[in-house]
């Protein structure tokens, strides 16, 4: 990983046609922007280093340190940001004409203690009274300047520990008011940037913020097509809708051009705008059945494949991923509707899960296989599709190398596989071609092997599978095979296992087919 | 259900009636899962299947899982430890961002709003800083809003005559100032303790702030001094004089809404019309 250091060599091809130093200096900070906000994406919340209309300094601020700040240096930080905080209180109490002036250039001076060190001042600047006086700089009508570092300050305070987030409390309404329509752009950002922050404590603060009207003017940040302010306002949401409670994550989705906004930005937007967005689509699609509905309704599944088969960003493709995953697991209108086997789009989401199988991320495979595993839960056309595609070769591969949580959700893909939708008479059928085949490929050590693992639940499966095969294969070949693979082995040592369900479920696949009467005709 | 002995073979039938097969992760086989697990992990279909001995047999079902749910934590985690890995590419809004600064020669321009000294580096901020400085801005007292919702409901509530009559009427007139909350109360006392009750504001916001008096008393000067100085509108609040002296307050008013004509000329007095309040609401501030 760079460090801030690192960045200066970028300096080289635009510092020719620079003349003055102070907008070299803003380079280097639009620069550290994009690096901290990439630094962040997911991180609940984010400390603000340098404001978002990449307005540092210019004057003789040095480049932001990461190190380290030792002991004498943080009390002498604790003694600035108490004077700091005391010179502002008598700033806003002055009205006079240079006030203005010296009110900005208090609370720059504050800002610049909170978001420059390590372990910013935080305690001693809430100690000295700072939050009730940062309101009062948040009052309507006062000059962008101030209400910018205002809500820097504050955003960098609710970056910290959790009761020094809950410390906002006072200044979240006027926080979510300056979030308007008429408000500059660089200050609605930093207000959403502050809000995200305390969004992102826990669901208290959630639901206070939501009580508040934070969700319409901040949901009405996200339908620009491009800019910072588009992508803290995704990324504020999203934190906001996370849940658990689904309403808030509703609420939104019935807000004017919401869903417009969320399928325009999927589609067009930049690789980090699109990644908060796709976000803001798995808390929809997990949380919401009324956006789920809405988004299957619409082309986002087409889009979201897209986006899977071209981009090469783990950042994005990961919540890209878990939203088509949430939106087929989530809905059956998606398989049913949707995905209909025969259609272009779900040979195009199968391909782009396959390729995903076929990822070095661990993740993708894992969730990949997660959403074929209900892809092949549905009905035989769409089992007789997956089985059929590029998609089994490597889900057996990834059974028998792949690391055992991938494992478990490759086992349900190729289980899912072999057995029908359960008809009305209750018994869910084989598929017999697709049982023999599979095992005849080699699947069944894999499955042997999660019998033996530590997880119940893979333990489960792998019994559950053997049971398929004792059952269905033809010619009494199962247990033979189960025994060639040492499946008798693993089932007995549940013999004696503390969980009753395993225990029933091995001992009585053994008392059935590897019974006394086991192996005499031999 | 009896211990087995391990030599006899099991003949109970098992119930696996109230037992998905598939649990998500969030539910353990360990706690006996209910039917309200179940349901909670949305299972399709779980059809009990007694067989001889009464195995729970391989059932498809989809699985779905909740956003906090163990089974994606793995994902979170890994695009955390991505994050931090830096690109030095600039971004789209990085170049964007830079093209403005090496575009430009000089140091900025002024806004050409008389009475604002901001200072802006492209068109886009200047853009911007118009839209939000000079366009939601009281014309009566010049207080600036976030939103032309809450600029109108200042007016009505400041300045508004009207308004002024119907709540001394007793109708309910101070609207809640949540957007999407349509309540409205008799007095801004009373809208303010919903604020407070409902929608948790803290006790000490004020929506509407007395200015204070050495602001007024300076814009007095001002207007006093030489004309050369750009003067704020004076901040009277019609809501403290009776509606009897509306006549008196509205002569008193300065139009200082339209900077064309005082970017014309220096003169001291407003050489506009008296424009009624009702179509000043709904008028922008010409742009010169």
């Amino acid at each position: 990983m760079a460090e801030n250091g690192a960045i200066l060599h970028r300096r080289d091809p635009i510092k020719s046609s620079v003349g003055n130093v102070a907008a070299h200096r803003r380079r280097q900070h639009a620069v550290t922007v994009g690096k901290e906000r990439r630094e962040s994406l997911v991180r609940a919340k984010r400390l603000c280093r340098v404001g978002t209309s990449g307005e540092g300094d210019g004057e003789g601020e040095a480049p932001l340190e990461s190190g380290m700040i030792i002991e004498e240096e943080q009390s002498i930080l604790e003694a600035q940001t108490s004077s700091a905080v005391e010179e502002l209180k008598a700033a806003v109490s002055n009205q006079g004409k240079g006030a203005l002036q010296k009110r900005v250039a208090t609370l720059r001076e504050l800002r610049r203690i909170l978001s420059r060190s390590e372990f910013p001042p935080i305690e001693t600047a809430l100690r000295a009274g700072a939050i009730s006086v940062l309101v009062q700089c948040l009052s309507f009508g006062s000059p962008d300047e101030q209400l910018l570092e205002a809500a820097w300050c504050l955003t960098n305070i609710a970056a910290g520990k959790p009761e020094e987030t809950k410390a906002l409390l006072p200044a979240l309404p006027l926080l979510i008011l300056h979030l308007g329509e008429k408000s500059s752009l660089s200050v609605a950002e930093q207000c959403a940037w502050a809000l995200g922050n305390v969004a992102g404590e826990g669901e208290e603060l959630r639901n206070v913020l939501l009580s508040q009207g934070v969700l319409q003017p901040l949901a009405r940040m996200m339908l620009p097509n491009k800019g910072s302010t588009v992508r803290t306002a995704a990324w504020a949401l999203s934190n906001l809708i996370k849940g658990p409670d689904p309403r808030a994550a509703t609420e939104l989705i019935k807000v004017d051009g919401v869903l417009d906004a969320i399928i325009r930005h999927l589609k067009k937007a930049d690789d980090d705008l699109a990644t908060e967005v796709a976000w803001v689509a798995v808390y929809l699609s997990a949380l919401s059945n009324v956006a789920t509905g809405l988004l299957v309704k619409s082309d986002v599944l087409q889009l979201l494949s897209e986006r899977l088969a071209t981009s090469s960003s783990l950042q994005l493709l990961i919540p890209v991923l878990r939203s088509l995953g949430n939106l087929v697991a989530g809905d059956l209108h998606t398989s049913c509707a949707v995905l209909v086997p025969g259609q272009e789009i779900t040979d195009k989401v199968i391909e782009v899960l396959a390729k995903c199988l076929k990822s070095e991320h661990r993740v993708l495979k894992k969730e990949a296989a997660w959403v074929l595993s209900n892809i092949a839960a549905g009905s035989i056309e769409h089992k007789q599709l997956i089985y059929s595609s590029e998609a089994v070769p490597l889900l057996l591969r990834l059974l028998s190398t792949a690391p055992f949580d991938i494992r478990k959700e490759v086992a349900y893909v190729l289980g899912n596989l072999c057995v029908a939708p359960t008809g009305s008479d209750g018994k869910p059928n084989l598929i017999l071609e697709h049982l023999v085949s599979l095992v005849g490929r080699g699947c069944l050590s894999g499955f042997i092997d999660l019998v033996r693992s530590a997880d119940i639940e893979a333990a489960r499966l792998g019994l559950q599978f053997m049971e398929l095969v004792l059952r269905g294969m033809p010619n009494g070949e199962g247990p033979k095979l189960v025994e060639h693979e040492d499946g008798i082995d693993a089932m007995e040592r549940f013999q004696f296992h503390e969980n009753e369900d395993l225990r029933n479920m091995a001992n009585g696949l053994v008392d059935k087919y590897f019974g006394e009467e086991y192996g005499l005709d031999e | 259900m009896m211990v087995k002995d391990p030599s006899q073979p099991s003949r109970l039938p098992l119930k696996y009636c109230d037992q998905c097969p598939f649990f998500t992760d969030s539910v353990k086989t360990k706690a006996k899962a209910n039917t309200e697990a179940i349901s909670n992990s949305v299972a399709m279909d779980v059809e009990e299947t007694q067989l001889e001995l009464g195995f729970p047999c391989w059932i498809p079902v989809r699985r779905r899982f909740d956003p906090d749910s163990p089974f994606f934590a793995s994902g979170n985690i890994e695009r955390e430890l991505l994050a931090k890995q830096v690109a030095l590419d600039l971004t789209e809004d990085e170049k964007h961002y830079l093209r403005n600064f090496v575009d430009e020669d000089f140091r900025g321009v002024f806004c050409s709003i008389v009475g604002c000294d901001a200072r802006l580096t492209s068109l886009e901020d200047f853009e911007d800083h118009y839209n939000a400085r000079h366009t939601a801005s009281c014309s009566v007292c010049s207080r600036v809003y976030p939103t032309s919702r809450l600029l109108s409901i200042h007016i009505s509530e400041a300045h508004d005559s009207f308004f002024q009559a119907k709540v001394a009427r007793g109708y309910e007139m101070y609207q809640c100032l949540v957007e999407g909350c349509s309540l409205k109360f008799k007095t801004y006392k009373s809208r303010h303790q919903h604020l407070v009750d409902k929608h948790k504001f803290p006790s000490s916001f004020e929506f509407f702030k007395k200015a204070h008096p050495s602001k007024k008393q300076r814009q007095k000067q001002q207007r006093k001094q030489s004309i050369n100085k750009k003067a704020d509108a004076s901040s009277m609040e019609v809501e403290n004089e009776a509606i009897d002296d509306l006549v008196s307050a509205v002569s008193k008013l300065s139009t200082s809404d339209s900077p064309s004509s005082i970017s014309f000329g220096r003169r001291h007095t407003r050489g506009l019309t008296f424009v009624p309040r009702a179509v000043q609401r709904d008028k922008r501030p010409d742009s010169t």
